[in-house]
């Protein structure tokens, strides 16, 4: 009686002694021929007494019979369990010298018959408790997979650090060694571990997935499931991989461009159909991710060519500018990493940097292109610029964030720049790290009236001006860079006094 | 057999860890509240504990510092479960220290695995 709790079969066992009084002892026992709980001390008789019992044919009949064995008389009635829970037997011997009366008797087949019926249907609830609460535990599973799969999506954007962190939820919860994302097209595999024990050539293993297995997955369009060493199937997928594996196909539309795989030693417990189920959960919700990744990246690309489309109308006007915008973006997220700016920000300084000069759109060409000095109202029409960029960005709620960068990064840190002649740190930290980078790119780039200077004529320059132009703080701290990164400024074809670079 | 007692005044859990770790080799008993537990730990403490916080009369707070004042050297592992979402409850346990989490609704998969791990750091500390 597998099914039975100990304390539960004394409950029975003392509530039929306590039927019967002193004319009968008695006991439980399994269809195994334990016995689970006896009254009194000596249990040997009543032990004996199940032996014969379960030795004896059986019709199969409900209702107490009569056994002699061993000179002893003894009493039994079948507990009829659900299939497969065993069946078990109530037992009550004589226990005084003269032998039971028959009114006796047929109070002690009733008393029986009601324990048993009674102890049956408890132990079949139990059961139906059990295979509920195995159930309950499944949908906990996937409840938990669910809210793991979520605080992932929440956390960031969306890449192949989100996909491994994915399989790496998957690996555990599902409790495999491997769990791996082909997709054999883009040449993409990532993978993540939770070995039980190493795995030798997993590079190999993870390579060998992409063939057979995936056009395997691919042609069948469901999960495969292959637990068994002896798999048939194993002569022509996964050769020679001795590990239990659970593929499941990643859809998109009516595509199937990738599979999730978990992979297993072949020690560990086979996949089962809630591991398949789950497998399968989490393919969908990769096939979800794969989705979003490549609206986010596509949405990413068209941002970027439309920018890239804003510089070119820019730098089209002036070719001696050329490059400028894309120089100013890379020293400025340099000094941005170097001043541990948050992600966000250097996401602003990335647009403010890059499209800081867009404003120039709206000055006449004679202006922009004049080789020489400039004259009071032609200057007027280069201080407009920042106030351009401004009212061509604004339009653009993305860069929200970065238009202050561009606004603002002919302002100078002593109040004498513009368009509005704000002073040290009222000036926005990212038009101060777009000043001193656009500072130094002026500098050193060729323009129409003259050839770049060198690195050091523009440190000599740049320090001249440090503190009444420049933000002193952010001026040393990208002079750092550039000395702890000659290979940078050789890279962009700077020009170095030394001339051994 | 490895013995787990489940303290949680909600019959369910205990038979879903019963049910899902019975594979796994360990014996449940079960305790409804910190008074009940208490008892069942004197007379033969466990492998390890699961305790739930909310229940009626001794809660699972206070089970825990009653359990660190008594037994400095506690020779079993407690885990407490607290919801998925009230992270802030586990301020007073980190205070009392050498107390692990466990997220309501339980996964069992996770339960086993915790379990695992906590009796190797067990045998490997001693």
């Amino acid at each position: 009686m597998a099914d039975m709790q100990t304390d539960e079969v004394a409950r029975y066992g003392r509530w039929l002694k306590r039927s019967v009084g002193t004319a009968f002892r008695i006991g439980v026992g399994s269809a195994a021929g334990e016995l689970l709980w006896a009254d009194g001390n000596d249990a040997a008789p009543l032990a004996s007494a199940l032996a014969t019992c379960i030795a004896l044919p059986h019709d199969g009949s409900e209702g107490m019979r009569r056994q002699e064995a061993d000179n002893a008389t003894a009493y039994t009635c079948p507990i009829k369990l659900p299939a497969g829970a065993g069946d078990g037997w109530l037992l009550a011997l004589p226990d005084r010298e003269t032998p039971p009366t028959g009114i006796e008797l047929n109070d002690l087949a009733e008393t029986m018959a009601d324990v048993a019926t009674t102890l049956a249907d408890g132990s079949r609830l139990n059961t139906e408790m059990d295979v509920l609460a195995a159930e309950l535990a499944e949908r906990y599973e996937e409840l938990h997979l669910f809210y793991d799969i979520d605080r992932h999506l929440a956390k960031r954007d969306l890449g192949t650090e989100v996909l491994q962190d994915l399989l790496r939820t998957c690996a555990e919860q599902l409790n495999a060694d491997v769990a791996c994302f082909v997709r054999p097209a883009e040449n993409i595999t990532v993978s993540a571990t939770n070995l039980s024990k190493p795995i030798h050539n997993l590079d190999l293993v993870l390579v060998e997935m992409r063939g057979d297995l995936f056009r395997f997955v691919s042609s069948s369009r469901s999960s495969v499931v292959i637990n068994g060493m002896d798999d048939s199937r194993r002569a022509y997928i996964f050769t020679d991989m001795p590990y239990k594996v659970l593929a499941c196909p990643v859809f998109q539309g009516l595509d199937m461009p990738a599979m999730l795989t978990l992979l297993n030693h072949a020690d560990k417990p086979d996949f089962s159909n809630s591991d398949r189920r789950l497998g399968e959960v989490m393919a969908h919700q990769i096939a979800n991710v794969m989705h979003m990744g490549e609206m986010f990246a596509q949405m990413r690309r068209f941002t970027e060519q439309m920018a890239a489309a804003l510089i070119e109308a820019v730098e089209a006007k002036d070719p001696y500018t050329r490059g400028h915008s894309e120089r100013v973006h890379l020293f400025s997220l340099r000094l941005g990493q170097a001043l541990r700016l948050r992600n966000e920000e250097l996401e602003n300084l990335h647009w403010g940097s890059l499209l800081h000069d867009v404003g120039k759109i709206g000055i006449p060409d004679a202006v922009l292109c004049k080789p020489g000095r400039l004259t009071a109202d032609e200057f007027t029409f280069i201080k407009v610029h920042p106030e351009r960029s401004y009212e061509i960005l604004r339009h653009v709620d993305r860069l929200k964030g970065a238009i202050d960068g561009a606004r603002h990064h002919q302002e100078k840190f002593d109040g004498s720049g513009y368009p509005h002649g704000l002073r040290g740190n009222d000036i926005p930290l990212l038009a101060r790290i777009i000043a001193v980078a656009d500072t130094y790119d002026s500098i050193t780039s060729s323009r129409a009236y003259r050839a770049g200077s060198t690195h050091e004529a523009a440190v000599k320059e740049m320090q001249r001006v440090r503190g009444t132009q420049l933000d002193p703080e952010l001026l040393d701290i990208f002079l750092g860079l550039c000395e702890d990164d000659p290979a940078l400024l050789a890279k962009l074809g700077i020009r170095r006094e030394t001339g051994d670079l | 057999m490895k013995r787990l007692l489940v303290v949680d005044d909600e019959p369910h859990v205990a038979r879903v860890l019963r049910v899902s770790l019975a594979k796994e080799g360990w014996a449940i008993e079960v305790a409804h509240n910190g008074t009940e537990a208490l008892a069942l730990i004197a007379a033969n403490p466990p492998d390890v504990m699961i305790t739930d916080i909310q229940m009626p009369g001794m809660g699972g707070e206070e089970l825990c510092r009653k359990l660190h004042a008594s037994m400095p050297d506690r020779p079993f592992p407690i885990l407490v479960m607290t919801s998925m979402t009230a992270l802030d409850q586990r301020n007073w346990a980190r205070e009392l220290g050498d107390i692990e989490f466990l997220e309501k609704p339980v996964s069992p998969r996770r339960v086993a695995a915790t379990l695992t791990q906590l009796l190797e750091r067990k045998n490997n500390d001693g």
